[in-house]
């Protein structure tokens, strides 16, 4: 997948322009003529080249539904009644309850929707802040290469990554108390240091190429050169790690519930679980079928959604094409 | 003489790391952690009793007191009591490691050499149908939450909804055939678990192994497809891959059965640490922890050392 040979797909064809090429993600338009002197970035490229990987498309595709879901229910459109007690335990599956109810009677549709919602807050949450975290403490490392600044970083780093996971949680859970949001905060605590590490690789690399070589005899800041011209070159990076950190966000989040150190208020996917554990024995699957279902179609679709997008934006293979 | 010295410039550099993972534990759960001063005393203290547990825990001493005696209680391994049994933290664990090693090691090796042997069969037949097939296995067992497979293997193996074979829950091993009959679904599930990423990892390093150069010499020498594999390829691969697993051997024993041990109710440290998370028992979980943080950095320095032992060209800067 991600190292295949390059004459399977990296090789484009540049005498076949229809069909999915040419569609609006595409700006330039590949004739022949202008194949020659294509001079293309590494987005316009990397989209195309998106665009005609079907397992990514299809990919993306349900990652889309799974959001549109989940903004049904920020809109509060969807998924509201989740826990209302509507009906007696564990009645079937009806017109009225599509997935039949939990033990307190509530809505097990409603609940897995919202529980769709609840797994966008904290994906998106972490995804963000610690690939924004990691991007930038990873050029600033990068860019310092081999001062005190850097090695401070890595101490950090290297630190956190020496406490296994779910203790982290765990310790973060006794200093912040009762706080809701001592998941969400381990969570960006331990998962930035992969792309910190990655993107800290990169930047050392960027930062012999000519321009910022440039910059700096220009007698341009180091915090310009950093933001303005270091940072957007490893967006690409980023984009990888944030769907990367999405799904073990997702994954993390279902077993931390289960373990009593995630989501306390609201419902999500591992609160559903956690519930089904006591049921499966009983022979009663409702909630288990509802919640991991969704969970596992969620996360193998970002899963793929991922890897496509690295095939797609990896400038080696942009490069041999 | 220059591993030697390569062995104490690796030591010399753990001290940091040391330092940052007691301190981060520390600061965590010590300094900004609980107040534990009512769950030392009984009902109705006096104003005398409760100055004399504070005392003992030394909250009335400055930052860096506190800190030397975190240090202290980490040299000598010494966590104190637990809260809720009152049995020293110590032998709580020297009682419950080599159960969680029983539970975990079996699986842990078997899923690192079947993801290899899955890992070097999709390389081998890289592009084609078999690695497709293997990769999208990899991926589908990445994608399953490991909670959904520990419940899909007891309904499937444990329950009368399936095979009912193995326990569901428990530990009662005195001989060796209780051992199979307990370890055997938390194994599976374990193998299970590891195997999508594991496999992903591993074939990745092969392939880039398979891009060299050397590769390259050997085939146009005629050397068989089979013996560049077991013989040059592997060996390459061998690094990366062995660091993987040493450095994962701390989070197996102790981080990794969080799950199973509470699911199959299994008296390892994953149960004995999450029974402490949910009552709150500061001592255990400061004490599983720590221990886990140093014995990972324990490993890191271990395994630099050894591959400069077998593999000179590694440079004590990379």
């Amino acid at each position: 997948m991600d190292t295949q040979p390059p004459s399977s797909e990296n090789r484009e064809d540049p005498s076949v322009p229809e069909g999915a090429v040419t569609e609006p993600v595409s700006p330039v338009i590949p004739t022949a003529e202008a194949s020659l002197y294509r001079s293309e970035s590494l987005w316009t490229k990397s989209i195309r080249k998106f665009a005609r990987d079907p397992m990514g498309i299809a990919a993306l595709v349900i990652v889309s539904v799974f959001f549109v879901i989940a903004c049904g229910v920020w809109a509060g459109w969807i998924g509201q009644n989740w826990s209302a007690l509507q009906a007696d335990g564990y009645t079937g599956m009806s017109r009225e309850h599509w997935f039949g109810t939990n033990i307190n009677g509530q809505d097990i549709y409603a609940r897995t929707i919202q529980g769709t919602k609840t797994a966008f807050e904290v994906g998106l949450i972490v995804a963000v802040l610690s690939t924004v975290i990691g991007g930038i403490l990873g050029a600033v490392a990068g860019y310092f290469d081999r001062t005190i600044v850097d090695e401070v970083i890595m101490w950090l780093y290297g630190c956190l990554d020496a406490i296994p996971f779910y203790l982290f949680v765990a310790a973060v859970a006794f200093a912040l108390r009762d706080q809701p949001y001592a998941m969400h905060v381990a969570m960006i605590a331990t998962f930035w240091s992969s792309t910190c590490r990655i993107v800290r690789g990169e930047v050392i690399k960027i930062n012999s190429l000519e321009y910022v070589q440039a910059a700096k005899a220009l007698g341009v800041g180091s915090m310009t050169i950093i933001f303005r011209h270091v940072i957007p070159n490893t967006f690409h990076i980023l984009l990888v790690q944030g769907t990367i950190a999405f799904v073990s966000a997702i994954k993390s989040e279902v077993i931390l519930t289960y373990l009593g150190l995630g989501v306390k208020h609201g419902v999500s996917w591992g609160t559903m679980l956690s519930e089904s554990t006591f049921e499966v024995s009983a022979g009663i699957f409702n909630n288990f079928i509802a919640a991991s279902s969704f969970l596992f179609l969620l996360v193998i679709a970002f899963n793929l959604f991922a890897d496509a997008l690295q095939d797609a934006l990896d400038p080696k293979k942009v490069t041999a094409s | 003489m220059e591993t030697l010295q390569f062995a104490f410039r690796k030591i010399l550099y753990a001290i940091p790391l040391l330092f940052g993972v007691t301190l981060i534990s520390f600061l965590l759960m010590v300094y900004f952690g609980p107040d534990l001063t009512y769950s030392l005393i009984g009902k109705n203290p006096t104003s005398e009793q409760i100055v004399e547990v504070r005392t003992q825990l030394g909250y009335d001493q400055p930052f860096f007191i506190r800190y030397g005696m975190f240090l202290k209680e980490i040299v000598t391994f010494d966590f104190g009591n637990s809260l809720s049994t009152g049995e020293r933290v110590s032998s709580i664990l020297l009682r419950t490691v080599p159960v969680s090693f029983a539970v975990a090691l079996p699986g842990f090796v078997i899923s690192e050499l079947l993801a290899l042997a899955l890992a070097l069969i999709a390389a081998n037949n890289r592009g084609g149908f078999v690695d497709k097939g293997i990769m999208v296995f990899a991926v589908v067992g990445m994608s399953i939450s490991f909670l959904i497979v520990v419940i899909i293997f007891q309904i499937v193996f444990c329950s009368v909804y399936g095979l009912n074979l193995f326990p569901v829950q428990g530990w009662v091993v005195s001989n060796v055939a209780d051992y199979i009959h307990y370890v055997a679904v938390p194994t599976m599930v374990i193998v299970f678990v590891g195997l999508g990423y594991n496999t992903r990892f591993f074939r990745a390093v092969i392939v880039e192994e398979l891009n060299r150069d050397y590769v390259r010499t050997a085939r146009a020498y005629g050397v068989s497809r089979f013996r560049i594999l077991s013989a040059h390829i592997l060996k390459n691969a061998m690094i990366p891959i062995s660091t993987r697993v040493i450095i994962s051997l701390p989070f197996v024993v102790i981080a990794g059965n969080l799950v199973i041990e509470r699911y199959f109710n299994i008296p390892g440290v994953g149960l004995i640490t999450y029974n402490a998370i949910t009552t709150g028992d500061l001592p255990i979980v400061k004490a599983v922890v720590t221990s886990t943080a140093i014995l990972y950095v324990i490993a890191l320095v271990f395994t630099d050392i050894v591959y400069r032992m077998i593999d000179p060209r590694v440079a004590l800067n990379s």
